[in-house]
């Protein structure tokens, strides 16, 4: 609401308007508080932001599983290009079991270190790459492997039997075999080619 | 004031009432659905006390995740086979571990949320008991020489009263 000044009477005044005295002083002070401190948060959000989205994507950890230093459970079924896989393929090798699917980010992220990892090991009787396709659709599966480069055996698991014996909660899960059959680690997240290596050159050295 | 003892009896009768209820509640509550479980009913409450493994907090029996119908799935196979509740639980443990079940488990730190409550019951059963005991226990007076003087000064003064002699002043 406006109000009209009138002659005789004060016209209104805006306290922000008014003379310098003590309150009104203490009030721009306030205020110029307030702006500084609105921009100082401000700062550290966009900082944070910025933080956030250039450091480098999240990797694997080693997690605890009641498997470590079990036997480990067979894998065994058909794959996605139709032929069977069974432990006849892997006994004696050093094994990596890589539970992944088409719709999730972090094994799209690991894809091309799998995809190096089975190029670095393809002589024979070196580590052997088995995937293990977690809840997802043969074809959108067989669609991912073929784009990605894949050119390791990966076992559809429909009912999600494999998954359950190996305790896999949510996939990228990775679980790397000694030759003896021994589950000697387990990583959650996408890996690289690193994680893996490092992973069969420890348990290697500790006698595994 | 102590209670009347008409005023006692009807509130016995009410305790026994209530305890009649409770104990015909509990026998009723205990022998009801006692019948032997088909396998889908044991696994479905084996399912009811274990955690989906890929969800927060929801047990297998409440998810429709896939990890929690497999679970599901073994479970029913194991049920099928003969296999206790026990053993079944067990085997998942041995492949999620103890998180998978959504039961503390009553070793370590985790024995606090057994034991507390139990601890509270007793000490809640306890505390009723000696309050009851307590206003069951008859009042103990000791009455003093005072007392006496006191009384037959008060009962002589009713007397002399009563003789046609006014009362002495109420205190």
């Amino acid at each position: 609401m406006t109000v009209a000044a009138t002659p005789g009477t004060a016209p209104p005044v805006d306290p922000g308007d008014a003379g310098p005295s003590p309150g009104t002083a203490g009030a721009r002070r306030g205020r110029h508080t307030a702006r500084w401190t609105a921009g100082g948060v401000l700062l550290v959000i966009a900082a944070l932001v910025a933080l956030l989205a250039t450091r480098p994507p999240a990797t694997a950890t080693e997690v605890a599983t009641p498997l470590l230093g079990k036997p480990a459970p067979s894998v065994s079924g058909t794959t996605l290009s139709g032929g069977r896989f069974g432990p006849s393929a892997y006994r004696g090798r050093w094994v990596v079991v890589n539970f992944s699917a088409s719709w999730c980010p972090p094994c799209q992220q690991e894809q091309p270190a799998l995809v190096a990892f089975a190029y670095h090991h393809r002589a024979p009787g070196d580590a052997v790459l088995v995937g293990v396709v977690y809840d997802d659709s043969t074809s959108s599966a067989r669609a991912f492997a073929s784009s990605s480069g894949a050119t390791w055996p990966s076992v559809v698991d429909p009912g999600g039997q494999i998954a359950l014996r190996y305790g896999v909660r949510g996939p990228p899960e990775t679980f790397v075999i000694s030759p003896s059959g021994t589950v000697v680690a387990h990583l959650d997240g996408a890996v690289t080619t690193a994680d893996l290596d490092d992973q069969i050159a420890a348990a290697h050295a500790a006698g595994l | 004031m102590r209670p009347r003892p008409g005023l006692r009896a009807s509130s016995g009768l009410v305790w026994m009432a209530l305890a009649v209820v409770l104990a015909v509640a509990l026998v009723f509550g205990v022998s009801s659905g006692r019948g032997p479980l088909t396998a889908s009913q044991r696994a479905e409450a084996i399912d009811s006390v274990l955690k989906c493994p890929s969800c927060d907090g929801i047990s297998v029996a409440d998810s429709s995740a896939s990890t929690a119908a497999a679970v599901r799935q073994v479970v029913l196979a194991r049920v099928r086979e003969g296999q206790s509740d026990t053993q079944i639980e067990q085997y998942l443990e041995t492949r999620y571990g103890p998180s998978i079940l959504l039961r503390p488990p009553t070793t370590g730190l985790t024995a606090v949320v057994w034991v507390v409550p139990l601890l509270a019951g007793a000490g809640g059963i306890g505390g009723l008991g000696l309050f009851f005991w307590r206003r069951r226990r008859p009042l103990e007076v000791r009455v003093t020489p005072e007392d006496r003087a006191l009384v037959d000064r008060v009962l002589a003064a009713h007397e002399h009263g009563a003789a046609g002699q006014p009362a002495p002043p109420r205190r």
